[in-house]
């Protein structure tokens, strides 16, 4: 098992020198040099290349990259263009709000796929299947922005039980303690992941139901309670850690456009603001950021499923 | 048998409805199952015998349900019963072992536990009482040091311990029926043996009944009292075991035994094969079941059903016109081959320390990769111009990777393989593509060796494509003459493979084989994936068409008495060495490796005189590892006679006769 | 019944052999005609509702938003901004917009482009995906981890955030939005077609094409390729679903198409302000077209999964 995680954790290192070589490339190729932004438009070239010079802009591509690896190691991202900070001290104020939500959404949306995809496995071709089905097979077609819209118009403008904008507290604590503001954004999270998360382990569990050694639990006489507790639960949910590992850039996608809806000040927020501004160090920093939350959130996942499943303990 | 019958089926219906068509996979099964004894129930794929069993249990698979009926035990009707009372008697007074030990078992739970299960659940045991208990079970079905397994998950151990596992948790509540449903068909003849063996064992000792259900005439032979011969859904025949193979009544069963290879064939008679398919049982035939294909049918047979009927109680047969005793043997009318024992005919192919490893673990880290199966190692054999050669041994023995091999589809990390006088381990581009006209294969999965997008016209002519043979008109002239030749209607051109029958299909994979008039044809495995009946059409082509056109064959196949069948030498490997070599009378009448001789004994013979006379299986233990297989003598660690030697020194290749070698420091008889 | 059968069987000895018997090996039996396997699939395909009612849908979409504005003509190039945010009414059935645009002849014009990315995206992201899946799987070795690892690094960076970056960088335009999303979507045909080679390359049929002497490049035309086309096929179409909502997405944030083009997300841009006025015309229509756009190609590409899985279970 050691070799295996070794295996694992040296490709995941690779992917990520990999996707920072693809961001620089990106950087350099939509954003060369900050020299006009920070000198302004009107800068002579002698400035420009005086700056680019003094901050190393014009040295060989590798040497610069070399240097970005190097300032990325350590959590520099360099300076936002519009907010008079570094991009490392934004994301450090945002990043508690955005793991919040995000994180209670991913646990609510497990904690309701898993049970739902069972149930729909077992009581398979039954009308609940079917509408369960149904339902979430259309939900998996919308647009998430387009399920805030109609949350906020159901529940805040039409019920008035909730309100449309999400908590606007500083710190995380605070946002906790106005959990009801919270409802509709981490629902909106919510009903995408399910509908996605809920087809998988619905197949999942059919597969497994098909497999022998349900029919000798049977054999043994076990009811049917005790076959779905103690035989096909772990067995069907075991490919969920993988989907969740795979899941997470759509889950920052997700918090991209949930947080903008909502106006709730995150990651999500501080990349769209960045997006009206052309505030290429931030976008680009977040785009990392996210890719290597995405390669660790799958090295976890591979991880904890060679802990969770014998069967690849030991290669 | 004594008394009372202790399960009792009477006039079992069993339907599975599929999307559009209703199956009756059981229609009408009467049978009973006395107290102690063994009752085999026999037949081809797809003729019930799982269904009943299944039945019995109510464990159908979805869709399928009893429909009418009544499965009597110990004095109530299982169908009537509710599910939780029919919980309380499965695991409990019926058990179940199921075939594929693999997803028999659940991955995630350890075997303590799996075993402990139905203790727990039907005798209400304690934790620590259960396990101390499931240690008992473990040890009765023969696991080696069972306390130290309890922690193990089914993939750690081998298949023939997984089987002895699923024999064990079905065996916990010490029932009074176990239902075997194929127990020992996914496993290796030597471990087949030891399982038979086992149960036959356990049955004495527990003093349950057992009901083995199995597609094989010589599992039934050696170890049923009693035997059910199933066809499409009907119980054909019923009778004691001897009884039935000396003096069958039912046509079907006589021609079922007479299709089957047999060890002490003469290999230049033919095998008996029964025309045709088994029928749909979505809308089965009107009257006897088997009259479409049955050599004494008649319009009475065709309009009316036969009841089992008979003289004796004991022995009842569902016939109109039934038969006393096995089939004559046909004549002789093969043109029998002159053998080449002698060494007359010219050298075909020759190879010489043949090697082949597979490095395992990830080609890019091979500093943690942890070493490489050893599938060949130094293989040396020849093979004459117009001769069959066998391969046989147990799975992983290497003979399916020598077999591609020999028609270059995997190159040799060392030796020679010569073709007449080109070495194919060292041709490339067109020379290799050139000589792959001479090497052709013949592949064991029906419906895996042929392309399902194409059409068989084009799957046929696709060898003369790639080599750039003739034109369209001829290469379809070609393909008309081939598939005349396999026996294959001429529309089958524009058919696609899933429009044949498991049967169909390898005659189209044997006239592909055919289509560029190779030198050499490697046939690997050509008929394990058929039923006996289908098996025997295909033995029999291959045969007629060995001596038409003096084909060279390369028979492969884990089935000693169909390689006996076809081949005039025969050389048995073992974890990736050639232990013996032989005509096939040197192998079964006068091995000289204690291997090949376990082997020998361990098959099957559907002949209950001969399989009941056997001694005990020789071949102990489970198969060694082949990254590291044992030093010296691989079989060592299985051999009844290892010494010292055998661990020090790799035994060479020693004649016993003419042709006639063995690699053996200790051998069964003296080498000439 | 004392007799063992209603005929003496020592009268009923038949001859050694009979004809049929004989001819067995000579005769395998006749051939029943089913056609193709993809006639197979296609009749599957037929009996499931949900994936008929995608392909109609998708018909009247395209008829909808190709002819539609022949029919029903709006002027969509000047807004009368006097009129703007009028509800349904005579001679606009779906109101006026907040740039005083007839709602319904926009929602013709968003489903133009909505369809011709789609398709475009999807159809560029399955090309480039099934050549490098194929190339990698056939080849194996280096070039097979290297292309691998490129895959990686695509599938962490979050699609949404490199495509968001992308487009406000670059003019919005139907060709930008085209290669935008489809170069940034090969990534899981890929993987899948290399899966599906690698499968596919163990297989009898593929190994008997070699040892008669197949070049690399017939086994890959002939044999892999139409043989791994129908996952192709099936990815195409979730892949149209996906380009349809990432530029609905993209859109919605504010950074679609330029004008003159329309899209459907940009439509829904001012959602949560409409929302609070109480102008329903100006989403739920669009939302509506959206959301059944996105789920009719889900339905076909769910239909297509199981007729191309039914013919292989089938055999």
């Amino acid at each position: 098992m050691i070799t295996y995680i070794l295996r694992r954790t040296a490709t995941a290192v690779i992917v990520v020198i990999g996707v920072m070589l693809a961001i620089f490339a990106a950087l350099h190729l939509v954003y060369p040099s900050p020299a006009r932004a920070v000198l302004g438009l009107k800068a002579t070239p002698q400035a420009v290349a005086a700056f680019n010079h003094t901050h190393g802009y014009d040295r060989p591509l590798w040497h610069q990259f070399l240097t970005y690896i190097n300032q990325t190691v350590h959590l520099n991202f360099g300076e936002s263009l519009k907010q008079n900070q570094s991009v490392g001290q934004l994301f450090k104020e945002n990043a508690g709000r955005s793991a919040l939500l995000s994180g209670v959404a991913l646990v609510i949306a497990v904690l309701i796929a898993v049970p739902l995809g069972i149930a729909q496995a077992v009581k398979r071709n039954s009308i609940f299947d079917y509408t369960a089905t149904g339902v979430s097979f259309f939900l998996y077609s919308w647009p998430i922005f387009f399920v805030c819209l109609v949350l906020i118009a159901v529940f805040s403008l039409k019920l008035n039980w909730l309100p449309f904008e999400a908590s606007q507290a500083t710190s995380v604590f605070g946002v906790v303690r106005d959990a009801k503001s919270m409802i509709l954004p981490v629902s909106a999270l919510v009903i995408v992941s399910v509908a996605a998360f809920s087809r998988y382990m619905r197949s999942s569990a059919l597969d497994n139901l098909a497999q022998d050694y349900i029919k000798v639990a049977r054999a043994k006489g076990l009811s049917e309670r005790s076959v779905l507790f103690r035989h096909l639960t772990r067995n069907s949910s075991l490919p969920i850690i993988t989907l969740v590992g795979l899941s997470l850039p759509d889950l920052l996608a997700g918090n991209l456009i949930v947080e903008s809806v909502f106006n709730y000040q995150g990651l999500g927020l501080l990349f769209f603001t960045a997006l009206g501004n052309e505030d290429y160090p931030i976008l680009l920093a977040y785009t990392l950021v996210g890719a290597i939350l995405v390669v660790i959130g799958n090295l976890v996942a591979d991880i904890a499923l060679t802990l969770a499943d014998p069967r690849i303990r030991l290669i | 048998m004594a008394g009372e019958p202790i399960l009792e089926i009477r006039n079992l219906r069993t339907e599975i409805e599929l999307t559009s068509t209703v199956v009756h996979a059981v229609d009408g099964v009467d049978l009973y199952l006395n107290p102690g004894e063994t009752l085999g129930v026999v037949g081809e794929s797809g003729c019930g015998k799982s269904m009943t069993g299944l039945s019995i249990m109510r464990l159908l698979p979805p869709g399928g349900r009893v429909v009418g009926g009544e499965i009597n035990f110990a004095g109530r009707n299982l169908i009537e019963l509710g599910d939780d009372e029919l919980r309380r008697i499965r695991g409990n007074d019926i058990a179940m072992v199921f075939q594929d030990s693999l997803t028999a078992l659940n991955p995630t739970m350890t075997i303590g536990r799996q075993v402990a299960e139905p203790l727990r659940l039907h005798r209400h045991m304690a934790k620590a009482q259960a396990m101390a208990r499931a240690v008992e079970v473990l040890d009765l079905v023969g696991i080696p040091r069972p306390t130290e397994r309890l922690d193990d998950y089914p993939h750690q151990l081998s298949g023939g311990l997984r089987q002895r596992v699923l024999i064990a948790m079905a065996l916990a509540c010490e029932p009074k029926v176990l239902i075997a449903d194929e127990p020992t068909t996914a496993l290796d003849v030597t471990i087949q043996a030891q399982i038979l063996e086992l149960l036959d064992r356990l049955k004495a000792e527990l003093g349950m009944a057992v009901m083995l259900i199995t597609h094989d005439m010589g599992v039934v032979a050696g170890r049923a009292d009693r035997i059910n011969v199933m066809y499409a859904g009907k119980i054909v025949e019923t009778s004691g075991t001897r009884e039935l193979f000396e003096h069958m009544h039912h046509p079907y069963t006589q021609a079922l035994l007479a299709s089957i290879p047999q060890l002490d064939q003469d290999t230049s008679t033919r095998l008996f094969s029964i025309p045709g398919i088994p029928p749909d049982l979505a809308d089965p035939p009107p009257g006897c079941r088997f009259a479409p294909r049955c050599r004494l049918a008649t319009d009475h047979c065709r309009s009316n059903e036969p009841p089992l009927s008979g003289v004796t109680p004991g022995h009842l047969a569902a016939c109109w016109y039934p038969v006393d005793g096995p089939l004559e043997r046909p004549p002789a009318e093969l043109p029998s081959q002159a053998i080449a024992a002698n060494g007359s005919r010219p050298v075909l192919l020759e190879i010489t320390d043949a090697v082949r490893e597979f490095p395992v673990g990830n080609p890019l880290l091979p500093f943690l990769s942890p070493g490489s199966v050893k599938a060949v190692s130094g293989v040396s054999l020849v093979v004459r111009e117009g001769e069959t050669y066998g391969l046989v041994g147990e799975s992983g023995c290497g003979k399916t990777t020598l077999g591609r091999m020999i028609v270059a589809l995997e190159k040799p990390d060392g030796g020679k393989l010569r073709l007449k006088d080109t070495d194919i381990a060292t041709l490339r581009g067109g020379r290799l593509r050139r000589t792959r006209r001479d090497l052709q294969m013949m592949f064991q999965d029906p419906y895996a060796s042929l392309d399902p997008r194409m059409r068989v016209g084009n799957i046929l002519s696709e060898p003369l494509v790639v080599q750039g043979i003739g034109d369209r008109r001829s290469r379809n002239a070609r393909v008309a003459e081939l598939l005349n030749e396999v026996g294959l209607p001429p529309n089958s051109v524009d058919r696609f493979p899933h429009e044949f029958s498991g049967g169909q299909r390898q005659r189209i994979g044997l006239a592909r084989a055919l289509i560029l008039n190779p030198a050499v044809i490697v046939a690997d495995e050509p008929v394990s994936a058929l039923d006996v009946s289908i098996r025997s059409q295909v033995l029999n082509l291959m045969k007629r068409l060995q001596a038409e056109h003096n084909l060279t064959y390369i028979v492969i196949s884990h089935d000693l008495a169909v390689v006996k069948y076809l081949s005039d030498r025969i050389g048995v490997m073992y974890l990736g060495r050639l232990v013996e070599s032989g005509s096939g009378d040197d192998i079964y009448n006068r091995p000289a490796h204690p291997y090949t001789a376990g082997l020998v004994a361990t098959i099957p013979i559907p002949d209950p005189s001969l399989e009941r006379g056997k001694q005990i299986a020789a071949v102990r233990g489970e198969l060694p590892s082949s990254i590291n297989p044992p030093s010296g003598c691989r079989f060592r660690t299985r051999c009844p006679r290892a010494q010292q030697k055998c661990a020090d020194e790799v035994p060479a290749l020693r004649p016993f006769g003419p042709a006639h070698l063995a690699a053996c420091h200790f051998p069964l008889q003296e080498p000439a | 019944m004392t007799s063992i059968g209603p005929v003496d069987p020592t009268q009923a000895a038949a001859p050694l052999a009979t004809e049929a018997e004989l001819l067995a090996e000579h005769d395998a039996g006749q051939v029943y005609e089913q056609g193709s396997s993809w006639r197979l699939a296609w009749q599957t395909f037929r009996e499931n509702y949900f994936a008929v009612i995608g392909v109609i849908l998708v018909i009247f979409f395209v008829l909808f938003s190709f002819v539609g504005p022949y029919l029903y003509h709006s002027n969509q190039l000047t807004g009368s901004i006097a009129d703007a945010n009028l509800g349904p009414g005579k001679g606009h059935p779906l109101g006026l917009d907040q740039n005083g645009f007839d709602e319904l002849g926009r929602i013709m014009k968003g489903g133009q482009t909505a369809l011709e990315i789609g398709f475009a995206a999807a159809a560029l992201a399955s090309v480039i995906g099934t050549l490098v899946g194929a190339i990698a799987g056939l080849a194996g070795g280096l070039v097979d981890a290297l292309l691998m690892r490129i895959v990686d690094v695509g599938l962490a960076i979050p699609t949404l955030f490199i495509i968001l970056v992308l487009a406000v960088r670059y003019n919005g335009t139907i060709t930008a939005f085209v290669l935008i999303i489809g170069i940034n979507s090969w990534f899981v045909p890929a993987r899948l077609v290399r899966g599906e080679v690698l499968s596919l390359r163990t297989r009898d049929f593929v190994q008997a094409s070699r040892s008669m002497g197949a070049t690399q490049w017939r086994l890959m035309w002939r044999h892999l390729i139409p043989n791994a086309l129908g996952t192709v096929i099936v990815n195409v179409t979730f892949q149209i679903a996906d380009a349809v909502l990432f530029l609905s997405t993209v859109g919605y944030l504010g950074f679609g198409l330029n004008p003159p083009y329309v899209d459907w997300g940009d439509q829904l841009s001012d959602g949560v302000t409409n929302l609070l006025n109480g102008y329903w015309w100006e989403i739920y229509p669009v939302g509506g077209c959206l959301i059944l756009l996105v789920l009719a190609f889900n339905f076909i590409g769910d239909g297509l999964r199981d007729a191309l899985d039914v013919r292989l279970r089938r055999r």
